[in-house]
């Protein structure tokens, strides 16, 4: 094996390492989801309040204003599946809307239907 | 994309506003295009007094009712500065003061909305840097502010207490935001130097201006960094805008 296959092969198993503690880190984080189903506006405050990878994916969609789940994990430097699974998991919490045009599904900060 | 920097402290009067318009003022006068924005929409700062009169407020831009660039006026000419030099004013109105302050979580997140969009469009518009003076402690508009700059610069005034609820705003609101922190003592006594950096969080800080009774005097009626740069006020606030040159190069 070349230095050059090695270092590739080392760079493809962190990333799968990476993948997988982000999957652990979903599966932890999605007791903390409201069950009773309240959409819930995204002010700041409440984003300080979100588990980090979480926070870290809602602040780079304030920042793009609307976004893919591509785009995201480009800015976030995270896989797309992974970057994919928080978003909808904010969708799920009423903080982020998620809109189909065409062939794409683009994410945003959502208007929220609570207070 | 314009460096943003959010000028913020837990506590109130520590300076924050005069170390906006000077350091604002400081890259202007080097050819830098500049933007200084009072985002303090609770209590507005008093630099609408200090630099000449817009036709629109900050809080327009918050309501959705203007862009950034209908709000901010350019004063590089009365100011004569080298660079652009824009400057954007919350309305100091009691009225509009109260309207902000009853604004619901809703208002808010759509507000951090409109201030993300307003630092696009200066960026688009070749802005420099942009400065943030921001109101003292944790409330939607302080912490709006900061959640959309790159670096944030708090200014505290040294002592232990303060030092204890700076530490707090650092773990509480600029880590968790994933900021760039950095500090600035203000009126510090010479004797008596006191670190505010912090045991806790180790930030740098970037100057130490002594406590001087003429600068409070001055900064209410002049911008020293331009009407006299020799200053040692001004001097450290020259310093400190190399000293973000270096960071941010
Ligand atoms: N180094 C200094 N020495 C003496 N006085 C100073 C110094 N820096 C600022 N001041 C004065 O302290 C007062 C408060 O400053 P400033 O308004 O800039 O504080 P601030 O943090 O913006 O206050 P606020 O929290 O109310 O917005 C002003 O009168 C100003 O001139
Ligand atoms: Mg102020």
């Amino acid at each position: 094996m070349t230095d050059n296959s090695s270092t590739e092969e080392m760079i493809r198993l962190l990333r799968e390492i990476s993948g997988k503690l982000d999957r652990i880190l979903i599966q932890g984080s999605s007791d903390n989801e409201p069950d009773d189903g309240i959409l819930d506006v995204l002010d700041v405050m409440t984003l300080l309040t979100l588990p980090d990878h979480l926070r870290t994916t809602a602040t780079a969609l304030f920042e793009l204003g609307s976004a893919t789940a591509d785009e995201l994990a480009e800015r976030t430097n995270k896989e797309r599946a992974v970057e994919s699974n928080y978003l909808n998991q904010l969708v799920r919490m009423g903080h982020v809307a998620k809109n189909r045009k065409g062939r794409k599904v683009y994410f945003s900060i959502g208007e929220g239907l609570g207070k | 994309m314009a460096l943003t920097i959010a000028v913020h402290s837990y506590k109130g009067g520590s300076g924050k506003t005069s170390f906006a318009i000077n350091l604002a003022s400081a890259y202007a006068s080097v050819g830098k295009s500049v933007c200084l924005l009072d985002v303090d929409l609770k209590a507005p700062s008093s630099f609408n007094y200090l630099l000449p009169e817009a036709k629109h407020w900050v809080n327009d831009i918050f309501e959705g009712r203007y862009g950034v660039m209908d709000v901010i006026k350019d004063v590089s000419k009365e100011m004569g500065t080298k660079g652009a030099f824009y400057v954007g004013y919350s309305n100091p109105d009691i009225l509009a003061v109260r309207e902000v302050s009853s604004k619901d979580r809703k208002w808010q997140s759509k507000a951090l909305k409109l201030l993300m969009t307003a630092k696009r469009d200066l960026s688009d518009a070749g802005i420099d840097v942009v400065i943030l003076d921001t109101g003292a402690g944790v409330d939607f508009t302080s912490v709006n502010a900061i959640a959309v700059a790159d670096y944030v610069i708090s200014v505290g005034r040294p002592g232990a207490s303060r030092q204890r609820s700076m530490e707090q705003v650092i773990g509480g609101v600029y880590m968790p935001l994933d900021k760039d922190c950095y500090i600035i003592e203000n009126m510090c006594h010479n004797d008596n130097p006191t670190d505010l950096s912090g045991k806790k969080f180790d930030l740098p800080v970037l100057a130490s201006i002594p406590c001087m009774c003429d600068v409070a005097v001055r900064c209410d009626n002049e911008v020293l960094v331009l009407t006299e740069p020799d200053h040692s006020f001004s001097k450290k606030i020259y310093d400190v805008m190399e000293s973000l040159d270096k960071i941010t190069s």
